[in-house]
């Protein structure tokens, strides 16, 4: 698109532009007539266009300009009838002067925006397609489009890249396109059908139907042999040139290695059914018989450097091949396709398996994330959330309606209240008159306090008085740990005091302070002899004998417990 | 309030220590008692202390007969007066979730919905205690579905951990006219098959969720464990017949409950001691019940 970028630029006046160099292809009629005199200036201007110095076009020319006008004109009425929509929308290029370069460049790209996919779609099926062979020399145009296509599809294609002038390629391929079509061997027509017309309603990203014929062929070969399919590929292919053909051959080479080396029947089938061809006897059949054997040596070093011989040979060989399986029986057959399982699972097996047979690995000697592709299987010990069914929810609305019949809730229950205070003590009064007197009733009081009589103690008292005693002890302790200022020990009220003084004192007037009616008597005090003698004043007869009388005490204390065992 | 807060604390953790041999001298005063109601001699090994206990025996009422369990401890007061819950979410719930607490809002009587906002979990667990609150529970949700439900006794009491599965809540019912109003009033409560002691004890914290309902309520709530799965449903019923008759209607969301941890502490402290431990990865795992048969 060099040049028409060129043209739009040096169309328009007043801009700078480097052009970029062209490359002259010759243009090409169409089949339609054109308007003779209109195309002679055309190519006429385009000619002056392409000889014209480069350095004019960088200062604005009025003539350059006007012969870029009519150029494109020129070009757009060429390429016009080829345009997906007939008619064009726009049947000529309007050049003008008073048109602007971009009001052009609009126009051609309303025309060319569309076919560019088109033509970049037959590219590709042009690129895909095995090369066909010659084509037949039909007319001068093909002519050219043989030509390029002996050089090679990638030049080909390199050459509708450059191109200068969009129509004449266009026309090109297309002519080739049929040929192509017609030419082909019977699958590879249906391929192109295929591709062609088959692939709209099917054919996604997923599903391609050219792929889906070939993996349906390889698996019909691996079944039956392929012997006829095969020959046919191979016929087609010994028209190929040289690149393309060495691959392929190369690649059906290592597929026959495995065959060529069990190979222990030697049929030589020429009545191996009616796959005969002249080609076989005429063209490099005729090496066939004679070097058989040593093809098959030389096909077991794979990597060839006589490529044209080799290939020669495997050719031959694959053909001489295919008459043998022809002839094999089922048994065979059988045998030689375990041996191929057998040759791929041995393969397999020197190589190192996937991680995932792999034993304890760890997180380096895996890919990254291809834990989360693979389904791994743990032993799950927890039992699996419930799911929640009709019956799971009717048992329960079972259960619950069982409940309610019974009024048998499980509801929180108002606790029973402890006491805080203790229940008063109603004393009951007895209105009746006490039988006894009142003179008896302290007599009793007063015996019970000089504890002459003795009190009637029952066992509820006695329990009481210990709770009682209990109770102020652990007072006592709350209160040593509670408060700061202990309280001292309480005086315990049922503390009897020795009276041993006579009934007279207890009478006496006098402040207890100071009368002595208390003290007590000196023999009250201490008695026995007047003589006592402290440790220190004692002679030592006198200890020996306090000694003794201890002594004699203790023994007669102490006179039941057994003697000491002696040790043995 | 801080010091008192410690020293209940301690208190708490004093009383469970000694729970253990309590249970153990009330094993002793019990088979002592038994022995002496029906003549029998009393065992051997217990001979030595038995004199002494004969006397804690006679001393004791029926209320001191039952040993004092940390259980007990924690709601004792529970039942005096009523509960008062706080219901929040994780930051940042999303629509479905809040949707969910509202709906849980009218589950629990005596309930009020906060919003998380910013809020520290130790900050929302003080101004709890300061307000009174006796339960505190908080939702959690992943991608929109409640997964997580974590319900802590406030002054010092046990939060026990649930995840929740199938959840259906009643914004996902369409007809939600023909549920009409959700009843107010207090629920009956049904908790079917609870019957290890850590049933018990997750029954004992579910329980104590609701105040005491009265006699002729209407509206039952059901916490029907069922392989360790709680099975959550909540039923409003009539007796159109006669009282053998019972017309069941389903109100209130619906989901299954299953417990994973019991601590002994509140939400906030990390570091308390766990009671229960989920554990899915031993071998016997699938053999235990934990809850009930």
């Amino acid at each position: 698109m060099g040049m028409t970028s060129a043209l739009a630029a040096a169309v328009s006046t007043g801009r700078q532009v480097f052009p970029s160099p062209c490359h002259s292809v010759m243009v090409m009629d169409l089949d339609e007539p054109l308007d003779t005199a209109a195309a002679e200036k055309g190519e006429a201007a385009l000619r002056r266009l392409s000889e014209a110095d480069p350095a004019l076009f960088l200062s604005p020319s009025a003539d350059l300009a006007a012969a870029a006008r009519a150029a494109s004109q020129h070009i757009y009425s060429s390429l016009a009838p080829l345009s997906l929509a007939q008619p064009p929308p726009l049947p000529t290029l309007l050049t003008d002067p008073a048109f602007d370069a971009e009001q052009i460049w609009s126009q051609i790209e309303l025309l060319a925006r569309p076919l560019l996919p088109h033509l970049r779609r037959q590219l590709r099926r042009l690129e895909q397609q095995p090369p066909s062979q010659q084509p037949p020399v039909a007319t001068p145009a093909v002519a050219e489009g043989e030509l390029l296509e002996e050089d090679g599809e990638s030049s080909e294609s390199e050459e509708l890249k450059n191109e200068e002038e969009l129509e004449g390629t266009e026309d090109e391929k297309e002519s080739e396109g049929t040929q192509d079509e017609e030419e082909m061997g019977d699958e590879e027509e249906e391929e192109a059908e295929l591709d062609g017309r088959g692939g709209n309603g099917v054919e996604d990203k997923f599903l391609k139907i050219d792929e889906l014929t070939e993996f349906l062929e390889k698996g019909e070969e691996e079944e039956y042999g392929g012997g006829a399919k095969r020959r046919e590929k191979k016929a087609a292919k010994n028209w190929m040139v040289e690149s393309d053909g060495e691959d392929d051959d190369e690649d059906e080479d290592e597929d026959q290695l495995d065959l060529e080396d069990f190979e222990d029947d030697d049929e030589e089938g020429e009545a191996g059914g009616g796959d005969i061809r002249y080609k076989d006897f005429f063209e490099k059949g005729h090496h066939k018989q004679v070097k058989k054997r040593d093809g098959s040596i030389k096909k077991v070093q794979f990597k060839d450097d006589q490529a044209h011989e080799s290939e020669l040979d495997d050719s031959e060989n694959d053909d001489g091949n295919d008459e043998q399986e022809q002839g094999l029986s089922t048994h065979e057959k059988e045998r030689l396709k375990m041996r191929a399982k057998i040759e791929q699972m041995e393969k397999a097996s020197l190589e190192p398996s996937t991680w995932t047979m792999q034993g304890e690995v760890t997180a380096s000697k895996r890919p990254k994330n291809s834990a989360l592709e693979v389904d791994l299987d743990f032993e799950h010990n927890v039992r699996p959330a419930p799911v929640i069914t009709e019956e799971v929810t009717a048992s329960l609305e079972e259960m619950i309606k069982k409940r309610i019949a019974e009024s048998h809730f499980d509801d929180v229950e108002k606790p029973t209240m402890l006491p805080s205070k203790a229940p008063k003590e109603h004393k009951e009064l007895d209105e009746t008159k006490s039988k006894r007197g009142l003179a008896e009733l302290y007599e009793d009081d007063y015996a019970q306090k000089a504890g002459i009589a003795p009190a009637p103690l029952s066992i509820s008292d006695e329990l009481k008085k210990e709770a009682n005693t209990l109770f102020k002890r652990i007072c006592l302790k709350l209160d040593a740990l509670s408060h700061f200022h202990f309280a001292p020990k309480p005086v315990i009220e049922d503390m009897s005091v020795q009276a041993n003084v006579p009934a007279l004192a207890m009478e006496e007037i006098a402040p207890v302070a100071v009368s002595d009616a208390a003290m007590l008597a000196p023999e009250e005090i201490f008695e026995g002899k007047g003589d006592v003698k402290e440790e220190g004043e004692l002679t030592q007869a006198e200890r020996k004998r306090r000694r003794a009388n201890k002594k004699r005490r203790y023994a007669a204390s102490h006179k039941e417990r057994p003697a000491k065992l002696q040790k043995d | 309030m801080l010091r008192r807060n410690i020293r209940q604390r301690r208190e708490y953790l004093y009383s469970k220590s000694l729970e253990g041999p309590q249970r153990a001298l009330f094993e002793k005063k019990r088979r002592i008692r038994a022995a002496l109601e029906e003549g029998k001699p009393i065992p051997t090994e217990l001979r030595n202390e038995e004199h002494d206990l004969r006397r804690q025996i006679d001393l004791e009422d029926h209320e001191r007969q039952v040993p004092k369990s940390i259980v007990d401890n924690e709601y004792a007061t529970a039942t005096v007066r009523e509960p008062k819950i706080l219901l929040t979410t994780s930051r940042n719930p999303s629509a479905p979730l809040t949707q969910f607490v509202k709906e849980l809002k009218v589950v629990f009587p005596n309930s009020q919905r906060m919003n998380r906002g910013g809020q520290v979990i130790s900050e929302i667990v003080e101004s709890c205690r300061s307000h009174d609150i006796t339960d505190l529970i908080l939702v959690h949700e992943h991608r929109g579905q409640p997964d997580g439900l974590i319900v802590s006794h406030l002054p010092h009491g046990p939060t026990a951990y649930f995840g929740l599965l199938n959840v259906v809540t009643r914004h996902d019912i369409k007809d939600r006219k023909a549920m009409g109003k959700m009843s107010e009033a207090y629920p009956h409560l049904i908790l079917d098959n609870f019957s290890t002691q850590i049933g018990e004890r997750t029954a004992t914290i579910l329980k104590h969720l609701f105040p005491v309902p009265k006699p002729d309520s209407k509206r039952i709530i059901t916490f029907a464990n069922r392989d360790d799965y709680i099975s959550f449903r909540h039923h409003v019923y009539e007796k159109p017949g006669g009282p053998k008759s019972i017309d069941l209607k389903e109100v209130g969301p619906r989901f299954e409950l299953r417990l994973y941890q019991i601590k002994l502490g509140t939400v906030e402290q990390n570091e308390a001691q766990s009671e229960f431990v989920l554990r899915p990865y031993i071998n016997a795992a699938k053999k235990q019940k934990t809850l009930g048969a």
